[in-house]
Order: C-alpha cells, then structure tokens, then sequence
C-alpha cells in the first residue's frame, strides 16, 4: 500500500481528506482497508468499482453518515461527528443523493425539492409547513434548470426514472451545496438520459462552483465527465488517475493510455 | 371445561321460542314504535365512537412516534411499548367497568373506554406501519442533518399517511361494534337499551335494536369500503383506480 504523506502536509485546498480509513458494518470484516483519498475543492471527482467494493461506504463517509472504525477523515478540515454542532451546519451543505434516490413517493415534486431548504427554516415554519416565498421562487428556479418546470404538482411516485434523479438533483441544489454526493445516479438509464443527467450535474458544478463527488459503475462515463478517478476494488483504492479532456495525467499509474486504463479495469471486472 | 353437544341439541328449541315470541304480529307492530328511541341510541352509540375514535388517534399517534424502533432509541421505544401492551391486555369492556366506577353510568364512561382502547390499538397498527416505511428517504433527508421533528412531519408522516387513513376507519369501524355492547356495563349507547330488553325477556324490542345495529354496522362496513377504493388503495399503489364500469353500459 503506497504510503500518503502525514495530515499536517496535505493542501489546504482539500475539501475532503481520508488517511488509512478502515470501515466495518458487522465487526467481522472490513468495508474499507486503509483507504487514503484527497479530493480538491471545486472537482468532479469520480469512484468506480465492482458492486460490494465498497464505493457506496466511502461516500457515506463523506456525509457523516458512517463513521470510520479506524483512521481520520476531514470533511472540509472537520472530523465527521453528528454532535458536534458546526459538522451538523456542515451537513446542511452536502448534499447526497442515494442509490435509490430517497425521494418521498407520497409527495409533490415541488415539496420535495424544498425539503433541502428545511435546515433554513425556524421551528414554527417547520410546523405550518411555510416555506418563505424566497425559497419557493428558488425551488421553482432549480425546478427550471433541472428541467421539471410544469411538473411541480405532480407526486414523486408519478415521475418516470429520469425525471426522479432530476427531482433528488434539485433537492440537493437546494441545499446550496459545497459538496454534491451521488451514488450510482445514471445506473439503470438509458444512454441518452444517463449523459443528460450527467450533464445537468456538470452544468450545475460549474455554475454553482462546488465539488461533485459520484460512484459510478462504468468506467466509461467516469472518465468522460470526471477530473479525476478513483478505483475501489475489495475495500482498497487500487488506482487514481487524474483526467485532463481526451488525456490521462499520471498520477499513481505511470504513463497510461485510456485504452490501457479500460483495458485494466475490464480484466479487473472480469476477474 | 365440560362441553357437551347434547347441551348444545337439546337447547335449540329455546332459540325457536325466542324467534317464535319475536314474530307475533301483534308485538312486532308494539315493538315498531320503539324504532325512533332505537335510532337515537344508535345515533349516541355513533357520537361516542367517533368522539372516541378521535381522541385516541390524537393522543395514539405520537405515543406511535415514540414506539417506532427506526426512529428512537431503546430507552424511549421500549418503555412506550411496555405501557401501551399493559393499555391493550384491558378489552373495551373492562374499560368501561373501570370508567363507570371513576365517572358514574352513561356515555362519558363509554368514550373513555373507547380512548383507552383506540390508543392501544391504533398506536400498535400506527408504529408497525411507520417501521415498514422505506428507509432510504429517510437516510436522504436525514443526511440533510435536519431535526427529529422535521423527519417525521415531512417523511413520516406522508409516508404514512395512507396507511393511518385505513387504520382510523378500521377503528372507527371497529369502535362502533364495542360501543353498541358497552351498555352492558352501563357506559351509554344502544347496548344498554339491549340488554335491559333481554333481562325482561322482551325479546322483540330487543330484536328491533339488534336490527338497527346490524344495518348500520353493513352501513358503515360499506362507506369504508368505498372510502378505501377511492383513496387509500390508490395512494398506496401509486396508481389511479378507475371507477368500475357497470355491466349494464
């Protein structure tokens, strides 16, 4: 395992910093072994692996939602830790988006992409359900940009896939997000509905200036959207190369072509 | 226990002289006229189990919250538990035995019971449903780090919500049954009307008011019926119902 430098000499720049992260759900086996990462502020970061590698596990990492068993992690240069009241303001400005989307079904589209504005909200406005018109006219805006302007009534059980990931990517823009999480957000789509997703996430990232960090299955995709790639395989980060348009910058690999990372990455699959 | 089936033979000739007695022309003419005073006990039996229903699905539904093991931790969940169990071992009845000796005769007896009731039931249906809700929209907005409160009202409860509906009809339902026999213990309703009958062996009135809480239990079985088809089954399913179109058309 290639040794990463000590956590007092890693950049500041670094929005989410990981050293020898260790994670178990049942205390038997390991999620993750000794996982080192560094994503910089401002990128589209992506994670790739095998199903079970543990590229959900990382993410939730990043959210607070799981705490490592060994290791330190710093979510912009705080330790992960749901008591400690400035995480929990932090939290208010990530924002994920689960594998299977976590929308409320029995809701209108409209309601659940206020629902990232709730953190705003006082304690009375929380009871009478009053979202002040500022925030309405936001999510109507976000609605707009996502593409889902008209359709604010319409219950979430109602949408279609695509218009589901586009209603949890307007939720979590309504957070104002420093960091935007997504796990696996164009598995199951189409081709052509899988690049518009992904390119309303890039789209997003630039205007709003944050970090997109997304899991995804296919190498493919991450290479052509991303920065910068991390591989997972067995709860090990196994390779990270850096993406600059058609080229690959060396990074931990060497010199390699895009052919050659697919090529190793398929022989990975495969194995 | 002794049970013999010669007991249970040589006692049918006394539901025949019952029948028998209920059916004579001239009584059942003398027993129509009770009809109105039957209608207004029933009319009573129905305030108190709505107004019974009400309060304890008011008084149920955070005592639900506080029940469910996906949104509490042990030392809250399992002492609510524990004193909704100790409520529910308690049927309606005894309820009402106790609400007599603390409140005196009449219907207030009877809706307490019916409280008492509802809150161990509803409670119980309430938190098995908020358990078997989907947990991922609620890991999502949890992540948000938004608080307790503002999880349940804005994931739980619409989550839920169309199960309740279907729980509080059920009660309601329910309720209107348990409250027709709390007469018998003195707690109002049109069961003491009933039971007062039969001690007299005047088993034509008694039949008369049997019948009217026979038609509107059928009455109420039947709203709730279609209260369910046009709402629950469809937000459950996520899917419009179509009205069913007549053989006729």
């Amino acid at each position: 395992m290639a040794k990463n430098p000590p956590f007092s000499l890693i950049s500041t720049s670094k929005i989410i910093q990981m050293n020898d992260v260790w994670t178990s759900y049942d205390s038997k086996s390991y999620a993750l072994e000794g996982v080192n990462l560094s994503i910089d502020r401002g990128t589209n970061y992506a994670i790739v692996g095998q199903s079970g590698s543990g590229k959900s596990t990382l993410l939730k990492l990043m959210n607070g939602m799981m705490i490592p068993s060994k290791g330190i992690i710093k979510i912009d240069y705080l330790t992960p830790n749901m008591n400690n009241k400035k995480f929990k303001k932090m939290m208010h400005t990530i924002g994920y988006i689960p594998q299977s989307l976590g929308l409320v079904k029995n809701i209108s589209v409209l309601d659940n992409i206020l629902i990232g504005a709730l953190p705003r909200l006082n304690k009375i406005q929380s009871i009478l359900k009053q979202f002040p018109e500022n925030e309405i006219q936001e999510a109507k805006s976000i609605l707009k940009l996502v593409g889902l302007s008209g359709k604010e009534s319409r219950k979430a059980y109602m949408l279609s896939g695509g218009e589901k990931r586009r209603v949890a990517i307007a939720r979590a823009l309504m957070q104002k997000p420093t960091i935007l999480l997504a796990d696996e957000i164009v598995s199951e789509l189409d081709h052509v509905t899988s690049r518009e997703i992904m390119d309303l996430i890039l789209d997003a990232q630039k205007k709003m200036n944050l970090t997109a960090i997304m899991v995804h299955h296919d190498m493919q995709l991450a290479l052509e959207y991303a920065n910068r790639v991390a591989v997972i395989k067995e709860g090990q980060k196994i390779l990270e190369i850096g993406v600059e348009g058609d080229k690959i910058v060396d990074f931990q690999t060497g010199d390699m072509s895009i052919e050659q990372i697919m090529e190793m990455h398929n022989t990975d699959t495969k194995k | 226990m002794e049970a013999n089936p010669l007991d249970f033979a040589e006692g049918i000739p006394n539901l025949g002289i019952i029948i028998s007695e209920i059916f004579v022309a001239e009584s059942i003419i003398e027993d129509l006229k009770y009809v109105p005073t039957a209608l207004w006990a029933m009319l009573e039996t129905l305030q108190m189990a709505f107004i019974g229903t009400v309060i304890g699905v008011v008084i149920g539904l955070p005592l639900s919250m506080l029940s469910a093991r996906n949104l509490n931790s042990k030392f809250v969940y399992a002492p609510t538990r524990a004193l909704l169990a100790i409520i529910r071992t308690f049927p309606s009845i005894l309820w009402a035995l106790l609400f007599v000796i603390m409140v005196g005769l009449g219907p207030y007896a009877g809706v307490l019971a019916i409280v008492m009731y509802t809150i161990g039931f509803v409670t119980k249906l309430q938190y098995e449903s908020i358990e078997t809700i989907d947990s991922d929209p609620m890991d999502a907005v949890s992540s948000i780090g938004v608080s307790k409160f503002q999880l349940i009202r804005y994931v739980v409860l619409p989550e839920s919500a169309s199960h309740l509906l279907g729980q509080i009809l059920y009660m309601f339902d329910y309720n209107v049954r348990q409250t027709s026999i709390l007469g018998i213990v003195g707690a109002g309703g049109i069961g003491f009307f009933i039971i007062n009958y039969i001690k007299f062996f005047e088993y034509g009135k008694a039949a008369i008011f049997m019948l009217i809480v026979l038609i509107t239990v059928l009455a109420i079985d039947w709203v709730s019926v279609k209260i369910r088809d046009k709402y629950i089954i469809k937000s459950q399913h996520g899917m419009e119902i179509k009205p069913k179109k007549s053989i006729f058309s």
